[in-house]
C-alpha cells in the first residue's frame, strides 16, 4: 500500500515528526515500511519544454523528430512516442542530465538523426506507472520551469506492508488512525480546493429504491449488504486539476479523468471503492444487483471480455435491465463507463460480502484495487462519508448538480459487535495486569468504545472498520499489546515443566549419519525434492516447471547430477552425500502418499589427497563397500546383508508382470510402507485392475557386474550400490569411475542401548595364517562362513589379508590368505588345541567347498 | 646360613661382572640376554641374591637391602645407556631432512551449512528444554490451513502459494498438498500429546515461488511450540530473546513488531540488530534483520486439537535456517546452497554435530 506522506500529514494536524520516526512508529504498530521513495529526488534537472514541431523520422517509421523549446534553445530531439502534440508541454531531460534510473543522457545519433536529450514518460521519471507515452503536462506550467516545481512534487511515498487481516489500513485514513496521537477523533480530511457547500438527504429502502427515472434493487442481500447511489447531472468530464493528478501520481496511480479520479481518490483516502456509471448508457435507468446467468459476458474496463457462466452460484453482477454493467466489487463494464461525453452519472458506493468477492475474482483470475479491499473487508459504516467526499471532489472538478437524495438499499441494518473483555484473561495471556483506565487509553484512540461492566469485565464496542479482524476477546487483547508496544513488556521467563514429548530418534540417526559420513571425508549436499517425471511417481497438480513436475522417488539421480555439475567445473575428486525425503504412492491399497527417509552418496577420484611420499589409489569398489557397511551399520538396521545383485536375483522368484504384486508383497513384509523407497514403480492398468511393474530408477544406474544389494533380515531390498554406468553419467574423459549407493533408513528406530560388554581376555591368544587355493565361483563369503562355523568357539577373528592370482597357481584359481586369531577366555591356548581347529577347518573347506590349502 | 659379609662380597662381584659384560656387548639381542641374566625376575642373579636376604638377621637386612638396590640401579642404568648406544640407525627415520614438507592429509568432509545452522539452533533450544518432532511433508488442507485457523477462503491463505499433488485415484478423499510451512506439526503434536509441550520441528516446506537470490521453492523451516498452564507473552518474549542472544551474540538487540499470522494472536515478527566487530576492532551495528515470525497460540488452534483454551496458553514461532545461514555466512545468493559445488561446500567443513 502506497502512502503519500504529505497526504497523511494533511490529515493529522500535529504530526510534526520526521520520516524515520513515522516509519518506526508504523513498524511498531505492525505496518512495516518496505521502501521510502522521495518523489522529486533526481529530477532537479528536468525542465518543462514545449514541442514546436513534429516530423516523421526519415529512416524509422516509429520515430519522430521534434523541435523542442526548453526556454533557452530550440533543440532537435528524436522521440518514439506515438502521440506528441505540437504546442504541448512535456518534461525534458537535456544532454548531460542523469535520469532517476541512472541513465546519463548524451548527444546521440539515432538512425542518422541527432537527438539532444529526451522527452520523458512518467515511468522514466519515477512518477507513475505509465511508460507508454511521454508525460503530457496539463495545467499551469511555463517554459523552462523546473519540473518538480511545476508539478509540486516534493512528496515522499511510503510503501507500507499491510497484513491480510487489516483491510482497514488500505487507505490514508486507516494509516492516519494508527499515527494520530489522539486517534480517530482528531483526524480531519484535507480541504478540496473549490468544493461547494452542499447537502443531501438519504432515502433508504430494504430492497429497492428509486428517484426520478432511476431505480436500484438488490436481489442478493447475502452478497450485497448495502448499496448507495446518487445522481449528478450536467457535469463536464475532463482532465483533473494538477493537485488531484499529483496526489494520484504520488501513490503510483494513473490519472484518467476528473470523475474516475475522484472515485479513486476517495478509495485511496478513505478505503471505500466506488464506481461511476454514465447514466444515459444504463438501459431502463436501472441498477440490479443479481447473480450472473449462464452464458453472460461483459467487456470490462481493463479491455478484456469476461465470461461469467459456469462460475458457480455466487458470481455477482450489477446490471441494467438488459446487460451487466459491472462485476460487483471487482471491475466495471466498458459499456457504461464514464467518458469525455458523459454528462450525467450515477455514483455507486456499495458493500459486498468478502468471501464471495475473493471467490469470484479468483475464478476470473484478476485482482483489482476494489476487489483487494472488498475481500479484506470495507468499513460497513463508511459509505455515507465516502459518498459525500466523492461528491465534493466531483462537484469541485467536474461541476454539475446533485439530483435528489442519496438512494440507499439496506437489506439489514448493521450494528457494531460488542465484545466482553475480562481483565483476568488479559493478564493470563499478556503476563502483566492492565487497569481499566489503561485499556481505555489504549483502545479508544483506535475507535473502540470501552465500558466497565464491573466484576473485572469490560464491554467493548468495535468500530465498523475493525469489525472484520476484531471479533473475539483475544483480538482485543492483541490490540492492547500492540498499542501498549511489544517492546514495553519485560522479558521474563517463568519456570517451565519438562516437555511430555520425547525427542524423535530419527533426528538423532540423521545427526549420527552426518557425523559418520562427513568424518569419512564426504561433503553434505542438499537437493530439492522436485524431480522430472522419469524420476518420480507422485505428480504435482500445479508444478513450477516440467522438470519439477513430480516428487523424487530416489535421491541418487540428483547426486549424479551434482557429480556432473562438479565435473563440468573441472573437479575430479567428488565425495557427496545427502539425507532427504523420497516420495511414493506405494500403498496402492490405501491411497495415501508415502514418505521415506533415504541416505545416498556418490564418490569418485583419489582415496586421499595426493602426497609426495606415495602414490594414492583411486576410489574403488572396496572403498564403496567399506563406506556402505559403515553407513548401514550406523543407520539403525539391526541386521542386514550385502550381496551381489546377480545372486539376489537368482535366489528370488522370477518377477513377471503376472506375479509382480505377489512378489512385491512377499519381499516387502506384507507391504510394509516403510520399505522400498528406491525408485519408480510405474502403475499400469492391465484391464482389470492395477499392477506394479518392478522398476527401480536407482537400479538402472549401476553397471550390473558391480551392483550390490543391501537386504534387511526379511530379505527386503533396503539399498543398492555399485559403479554408476558410464552411459548414465555425463563425465569427462579424465574422470575416474563414479561409485554410488542409496539406502533407505528405518522409520522406527530404537535408540542405541549399549549391549553387555565382553571382558578382555587375560590370556595370550594365537595367530595362524592359512593360504587357500580357491576355485572359480567360490565366494570369499562362503569361505568365511565355513571357517567361522568350523573354527569352534576359540576362533575369535578372521581377516583376509591377501588375494593372489598368477604364477604358481591354476589359471582361474585365486589364492586367499587368511589370518585367524584364536583366543580363550579362561586359559592359555595350547598349540595342540589350535592345530586341531585348523585341521577341522582345512578338512571342512576341502569337503564342502573344494578349497585346498596352498602349501 | 649366609652372613652379611659374604652377601656384600657377592654383590660387589656381581656389580663388577655385570658392568664389564654390558660394556663389551655389541648386539641388542645379547644385551637383552644380559638383562635377563642379571635382572630377570625369577632366575636373575640379583633376584637370587635378594631372596637370600630373608636368611639374614632382621637387624642386618636394611643396610644390605639398600646396597642391593644401589647395585640394581647401577646395572639398570648401564643397560639403558648401552641400549640407546646400540639402537640401530635404521630405526630412526632418515627422511627428516626437510620438516617443512606437508603431512599426510585425509579428505575433509563437512555438514551442509544449512544443516549446521539447524543444529546450532537446536542446541540452543535443547538447552531450553525442547525436544524435536517430525511431521510429514505431504499433508492436507486441514493440517496446513484449517486447523491452524486459516480458512481457505481468507486472503491469508494466499500468502503461501501452495503446491498440490495430483491424486492417482478418485478414491482419495482429501486433497494432498506439500506443506507450505512447518506449522502443521503443531497440530499433530498436540493431537498426540498433552501439555506441557516444548518442541522444535525442523523440516522442509514447499511453496510455488520461482527461484531467485532469496527464494527457493523448497526450503527448510524450523517450527517451535510451547504449551502449558501459565505460559504468557512474557515467557514468549524472554524465550525468543534468549535464543537470539545465544545465537547472534550477547550484545544483540532484539525487537518485537506486531504482525499477523492466522494461528497466533498476538502475533509478532522478531528482528535482531547484530553487533559486529570489524577487522580494526571497531564495533558497528547491523540493520534490523527479520529472523522469525511468532506469537501466542490462537485459542481457536487450541480448541481445534481439543485443548481447553481457557486453561492452556502458549506460543509458537517459525524461522528459516537457510535465510539465517545467508546472514551468518555473508552469502549473497541462496542458490549457492543448493548447487552443491564441492568448492563451496568444503568451506563449511567443521567438526561433528554437537
Amino acid at each position: 500500500m502506497n502512502i503519500s506522506l504529505s497526504w497523511l500529514r494533511s490529515m493529522v494536524s500535529d504530526m510534526n515528526i520526521g520520516i524515520e520516526e513515522i516509519s518506526g512508529k508504523l513498524a511498531s504498530r505492525g505496518l512495516p515500511v518496505e521502501s521510502i521513495r522521495h518523489l522529486g529526488v533526481g529530477l532537479e534537472d528536468i525542465v518543462v519544454a514545449r514541442v514546436e514541431s513534429v516530423n516523421q523520422h526519415p529512416n524509422a517509421d516509429r520515430l519522430s523528430i521534434c523541435e523542442v523549446n526548453n526556454g533557452k534553445d530550440i533543440l532537435q530531439v528524436v522521440c518514439g512516442a506515438e502521440v506528441i502534440h505540437v504546442g504541448g508541454y512535456y518534461p525534458f531531460a537535456g544532454v548531460g542530465v542523469t535520469l532517476p534510473d541512472g541513465l546519463k543522457l548524451k548527444r546521440v545519433k539515432i538512425r542518422g538523426e541527432y537527438s539532444n536529450g529526451m522527452l520523458c514518460s512518467e515511468k522514466e521519471l519515477g512518477l507513475g506507472p505509465d511508460q507508454q507515452g511521454i508525460m503530457h503536462l496539463k495545467g499551469k506550467v511555463h517554459l523552462g520551469q523546473i519540473l518538480t516545481e511545476a508539478l509540486a512534487i516534493d512528496d515522499v511515498c511510503l510503501d507500507v506492508e499491510v497484513t491480510p487481516n487489516r483491510g482497514d489500513l488500505l487507505s490514508h485514513l486507516g494509516v492516519a488512525r494508527e499515527l494520530a496521537p489522539g486517534g480517530d477523533r482528531e483526524i480531519v480530511l484535507p480541504e478540496i480546493p473549490g468544493a461547494p457547500v452542499f447537502d443531501f438527504e438519504v432515502k433508504t429502502e430494504q430492497s429497492e429504491v428509486s428517484h426520478a427515472e432511476v431505480s436500484i434493487r438488490i436481489d442478493e442481500p447475502e452478497l450485497c449488504q448495502r448499496f448507495l447511489g446518487v445522481i449528478v447531472r450536467g457535469l463536464k468530464v475532463g482532465p483533473s486539476p494538477e493537485w488531484l493528478v499529483s496526489r494520484l501520481h504520488s501513490v503510483g496511480q494513473k490519472s484518467i479523468n476528473n470523475v474516475v479520479d475522484a472515485t479513486n481518490y476517495v478509495m485511496l483516502e478513505m478505503g471505500n471503492p466506488m464506481h461511476a456509471y454514465d447514466l444515459k448508457k444504463l438501459e431502463g435507468s436501472q441498477l440490479i444487483v443479481r447473480r450472473a446467468k449462464d452464458g453472460e459476458t461483459i467487456q470490462a474496463l481493463d479491455g478484456l471480455d469476461y465470461e461469467l457462466n459456469n462460475m458457480g452460484g455466487t458470481m455477482l453482477l450489477i446490471s441494467d435491465v438488459s446487460a451487466s454493467q459491472n462485476i460487483a466489487g471487482i471491475v466495471g463494464g466498458m459499456q457504461s463507463a464514464v467518458t469525455e461525453d458523459t454528462k450525467d452519472i450515477l455514483l455507486e458506493c456499495a458493500l459486498f460480502e468478502p468471501k464471495s468477492i475473493r471467490r469470484n475474482r479468483g475464478k476470473l483470475g484478476i485482482s483489482t484495487d476494489a476487489s483487494y479491499r472488498f475481500e479484506r473487508g470495507v468499513d460497513p459504516e463508511g459509505h455515507l462519508p465516502a459518498l459525500r467526499r466523492a461528491l465534493e471532489v466531483i462537484l469541485a472538478t467536474a461541476g454539475g448538480k446533485i439530483d435528489g437524495p442519496v438512494m440507499e438499499v439496506l437489506p439489514n441494518s448493521w450494528s457494531p459487535p460488542v465484545l466482553t473483555l475480562r481483565l483476568s484473561r488479559i493478564e493470563q495471556i499478556l503476563g502483566v495486569p492492565f487497569e481499566i483506565k489503561d485499556i481505555e487509553r489504549l483502545l479508544q484512540p483506535l475507535g473502540f468504545d470501552v465500558k466497565a461492566d464491573g466484576n473485572g469485565e469490560l464491554s467493548v464496542i468495535v468500530p465498523g472498520y475493525r469489525s472484520y479482524d476484531v471479533t473475539r476477546e483475544i483480538d482485543l487483547i492483541e490490540e492492547i499489546a500492540r498499542t501498549h508496544g511489544y517492546d514495553n513488556f519485560p522479558d521474563k521467563m517463568g519456570k517451565f515443566r519438562p516437555t511430555s514429548v520425547p525427542d524423535n530418534p530419527i533426528f538423532q540417526l540423521e545427526d549420527k549419519l552426518r557425523n559418520v559420513l562427513s568424518s569419512a571425508g564426504l561433503l553434505e549436499a542438499r537437493n530439492s525434492a522436485f524431480a522430472p517425471e522419469s524420476e518420480g511417481v507422485v505428480e504435482l497438480s500445479n508444478p513450477i516447471s516440467k522438470e519439477e513436475s513430480c516428487l523424487r522417488s530416489a535421491m541418487l539421480p540428483d547426486l549424479v547430477r551434482c557429480a556432473e555439475y562438479n565435473f563440468a567445473r573441472g573437479i575430479r575428486d567428488i565425495r557427496l552425500f545427502e539425507i532427504g525425503t523420497v516420495f511414493d504412492w506405494l500403498s496402492m491399497w490405501e491411497f495415501s502418499p508415502l514418505e521415506g527417509l533415504n541416505v545416498a552418496l556418490v564418490v569418485t577420484g583419489l582415496q586421499r589427497p595426493p602426497h609426495w611420499s606415495e602414490e594414492i589409489n583411486e576410489i574403488d569398489l572396496w572403498t564403496l563397500k567399506g563406506l556402505l557397511e559403515e553407513t548401514v551399520t550406523s543407520s539403525g538396521w539391526a541386521t542386514f546383508s550385502v550381496n551381489p545383485k546377480s545372486e539376489v536375483i537368482r535366489s528370488r522368484a522370477e518377477v513377471t508382470e503376472d506375479n509382480v504384486v505377489e512378489e512385491w508383497r512377499r519381499t516387502s513384509k506384507s507391504y510394509d510402507p516403510q520399505l522400498y523407497h528406491l525408485g519408480v514403480h510405474t502403475l499400469e492398468d492391465d484391464g482389470d485392475g492395477h499392477y506394479i511393474r518392478w522398476q527401480f530408477v536407482v537400479d538402472q544406474l549401476f553397471v550390473p557386474s558391480t551392483a550390490l544389494v543391501i537386504s534387511n533380515e526379511d530379505g527386503g531390498t533396503i539399498g543398492l550400490a555399485g559403479q554408476i554406468d558410464p552411459n548414465r553419467i555425463d563425465a569427462p574423459a579424465w574422470a575416474g569411475p563414479v561409485w554410488a549407493m542409496e539406502l533407505c533408513l528405518p522409520t522406527e528406530i530404537e535408540i542405541d542401548t549399549p549391549s553387555t560388554l565382553r571382558p578382555i581376555s587375560q590370556f595370550p591368544g594365537m595367530e595362524r595364517d592359512l593360504a587357500l587355493l580357491v576355485p572359480p565361483n567360490t565366494s570369499s563369503k562362503s569361505i568365511f562362513e565355513c571357517i567361522r562355523e568350523l573354527g569352534g568357539e576359540i576362533l575369535e577373528k578372521i581377516v583376509i589379508f591377501d588375494v593372489y592370482r598368477g604364477e604358481g597357481i591354476g589359471d582361474h584359481e585365486r589364492s586367499f590368505a587368511f589370518r585367524l586369531h584364536f583366543q580363550a577366555y579362561d586359559r592359555t591356548l595350547t598349540d595342540g588345541e589350535v592345530d586341531g581347529s585348523i585341521g577341522e577347518i582345512t578338512r571342512g573347506l576341502l569337503e564342502n567347498l573344494g578349497v585346498e590349502q596352498r602349501i | 646360613m649366609n652372613d652379611s659379609n659374604s652377601i656384600l662380597k657377592a654383590l660387589k662381584a656381581l656389580e663388577a661382572e655385570a658392568l664389564d659384560a654390558i660394556k663389551t656387548v655389541s648386539e641388542t639381542d645379547d644385551l637383552e640376554r644380559l638383562r635377563i641374566t642379571y635382572m630377570g625376575r625369577k632366575e636373575g642373579s640379583l633376584s637370587v641374591l635378594l631372596r637370600e636376604l630373608s636368611t639374614l638377621d632382621s637387624s642386618e637386612r636394611p643396610a644390605i637391602g639398600a646396597e642391593v638396590n644401589r647395585v640394581k640401579d647401577i646395572i639398570q642404568n648401564a643397560l639403558k645407556e648401552k641400549k640407546s648406544e646400540l639402537t640401530p640407525a635404521d630405526l630412526i627415520a632418515d627422511s627428516i631432512e626437510d620438516l617443512t614438507l606437508p603431512g599426510r592429509f585425509r579428505w575433509m568432509g563437512g555438514i551442509h551449512p544449512v544443516n549446521q545452522v539447524i543444529d546450532e539452533i537446536w542446541q540452543i533450544f535443547r538447552g531450553l528444554g525442547f525436544t524435536r518432532v517430525r511431521g510429514p511433508e505431504v499433508d492436507d488442507e486441514w493440517y496446513n490451513f484449517e486447523a491452524l485457523n486459516t480458512p481457505l477462503d481468507h486472503p491469508a491463505a494466499d500468502e503461501q502459494d501452495t503446491i498440490y499433488l495430483n491424486i492417482p485415484s478418485p478414491e482419495y478423499l482429501t486433497s494432498p498438498l506439500l506443506r507450505s510451512h512447518t506449522s502443521p506439526v503443531q497440530i499433530r503434536v498436540m493431537e498426540s500429546y498433552e501439555p506441557p509441550i516444548r518442541i522444535l520441528a525442523p523440516g522442509m516446506v514447499y511453496r510455488r515461488d520461482t527461484s531467485d537470490a532469496t527464494h527457493t521453492p523448497a526450503f527448510a523451516q524450523i517450527e517451535g511450540l510451547v504449551i502449558d498452564e501459565g505460559i504468557t507473552f512474557l515467557d514468549f518474549k524472554a524465550t525468543l530473546a534468549e535464543f537470539a542472544r545465544r545465537f547472534w551474540g550477547p550484545d544483540t538487540k532484539i525487537r518485537f513488531r506486531p504482525s499477523f499470522f492466522p494461528f497466533t494472536e498476538p502475533s509478532a515478527e522478531v528482528d535482531v540488530k547484530r553487533q559486529l566487530t570489524m577487522r580494526d576492532g571497531t564495533k558497528v551495528e547491523s540493520d534490523w534483520i527479520e529472523i522469525m515470525g511468532a506469537g501466542m497460540v490462537d485459542p481457536n488452534v487450541l480448541e481445534n486439537v481439543g485443548y481447553d483454551a481457557e486453561r492452556y496458553t502458549g506460543f509458537a514461532f517459525g524461522m528459516g535456517p537457510s535465510r539465517i545461514a545467508l546472514l551468518k555466512y555473508g552469502v549473497s545468493d541462496l542458490r549457492l546452497f543448493f548447487e552443491n559445488d564441492t568448492r563451496f561446500l568444503a568451506q563449511f567443513s567443521r567438526g561433528p554435530l554437537g
